[in-house]
């Protein structure tokens, strides 16, 4: 049985062509939420687009589960620093 | 349609091994993957390119196809079209050059692939869609002018042939991207669809600058006006106001117009300020009378 807005971790393994040991890997460091209950582990929806994300540069780039935790990280700081630059060019682009 | 040279798309040889062509291609794929180059349409673009090389290049027949025909390429695809008229391949329909964005995807390819190969037969392709279970996210942009956002707005928007009717709160961001979830492409055996990403342009053609809430204008004021102080109407995006304007005033003072900025986003009734810098404009020309009456200012040794 799937919890409404939920996806069973065996669904989404099967779909997706992954080992539950990688999605167990995202959930230990933390990466992605998922619960448990009677049923087994259940995926919230939400947390696909990420877990998709993750699944692609583990198929497609061959990248294990700690070097998608670093990318993770960095992509992080990336969205935060394009963030920090569009308003930096605001305020520049006020003073000019 | 220009002929595409996907052994200069991937740099290999025309001699490349299967290996040395799959070690290049997971290579560039390394440095243009679209999930590790977030807001990056060129690595995204870049990364369609190789996908589109590798696919032709990584399988013998389309390879030994691409190889034969070569820069002769249209005569491949006139037998293609020969080849659909008696029935053999029934795909067309291609509809541009569009890339869904959802990341790491790579399900379109240019016309010049489409008219050497067909649009159908690609076991990479299908294999892909396969695997997917969410359906697809789509990304589009909207251009609004800077008054459009300042009232919220209800627009429709025609994304994969079907009609969104949307809600654009106030206060909008140029570079914002708002999600609307459910909209994007159907998901598969059950699963849930995706979402649609709007990324809002704002085209601003008015006077004031804009810094989220806040807009920033610069004012002239008379010279004699700065001096011995009075009252100018100010342009706002609300209507005119009525400012007084203390005697002595400096050149570059600010004011602040408190609530006569944007309005805040999704803060209904809430809004940023405006903050006026007064430029003191130097008259240029003055009449003998004037003139004469600066001078006699000037005997008054005025500082």
């Amino acid at each position: 049985m799937e919890k409404k807005n939920h996806i069973s971790l065996r669904t989404f393994c099967e779909r997706h062509g992954v080992q539950e040991s990688f999605v167990y890997s995202m959930y230990e460091f933390e990466l992605v939420q998922m619960d448990h209950g009677q049923d087994g582990a259940q995926l919230p929806l939400e947390e696909l687009p990420l877990l998709e994300k993750m699944v692609r540069l583990h198929h497609e780039l061959d990248i294990n589960p700690e070097g998608i935790q670093a990318i993770h990280h960095l992509l992080q700081q990336v969205e935060e620093l394009q963030k920090e630059v569009v308003s930096l060019r605001r305020k520049l682009d006020r003073l000019e | 349609m220009e002929y595409i040279d996907y052994y200069k798309v991937l740099g290999v040889d025309k001699g490349a091994t299967a290996e040395e062509i799959k070690k290049q291609y997971r290579k560039l794929a390394r440095k243009y993957h679209p999930d590790l180059n977030p807001n990056d349409s060129g690595a995204e673009l870049n990364f369609k390119r190789i996908n589109e090389a590798h696919e032709v290049l990584s399988d013998p027949d389309k390879r030994k196809k691409y190889d034969e025909y070569g820069k002769d390429w249209q005569h491949a695809e006139e037998f293609e079209k020969a080849k659909r008229s008696r029935g053999q391949s029934g795909q067309g329909g291609y509809s541009g050059y569009t890339y869904s964005g959802s990341g790491g995807s790579a399900e379109d390819f240019s016309d010049f692939f489409e008219s050497m190969f067909g649009g159908s037969g690609s076991g990479f392709r299908s294999q892909r869609q396969k695997v997917r279970f969410r359906g697809q996210d789509y990304q589009t942009q909207l251009q609004l002018s800077l008054m459009d956002v300042y009232t919220a707005q209800k627009q429709t928007l025609t994304v994969n042939g079907k009609n969104i009717r949307l809600s654009i709160p106030a206060g909008v961001e140029d570079g914002q991207t708002i999600k609307i979830k459910g909209h994007g492409g159907p998901g598969i055996e059950g699963g849930p669809s995706g979402d649609l990403y709007i990324t809002f342009s704002i085209v601003n053609n008015t006077d004031f600058k804009r810094d989220g809430a806040d807009l920033f204008k610069t004012v002239n004021i008379p010279l004699v006006k700065a001096v011995l102080g009075g009252e100018i109407v100010v342009e706002t995006l609300s209507g005119k106001v009525k400012l007084k304007v203390n005697p002595g005033t400096d050149n570059g003072t600010k004011v602040k117009l408190k609530g006569k900025g944007f309005p805040k986003y999704k803060k209904e009734g809430q809004f940023g300020d405006l903050i006026l810098t007064y430029s003191v404009a130097i008259p240029k020309r003055l009449t003998p009378e004037q003139k004469s009456l600066f001078e006699a200012l000037e005997k008054t040794k005025l500082e």
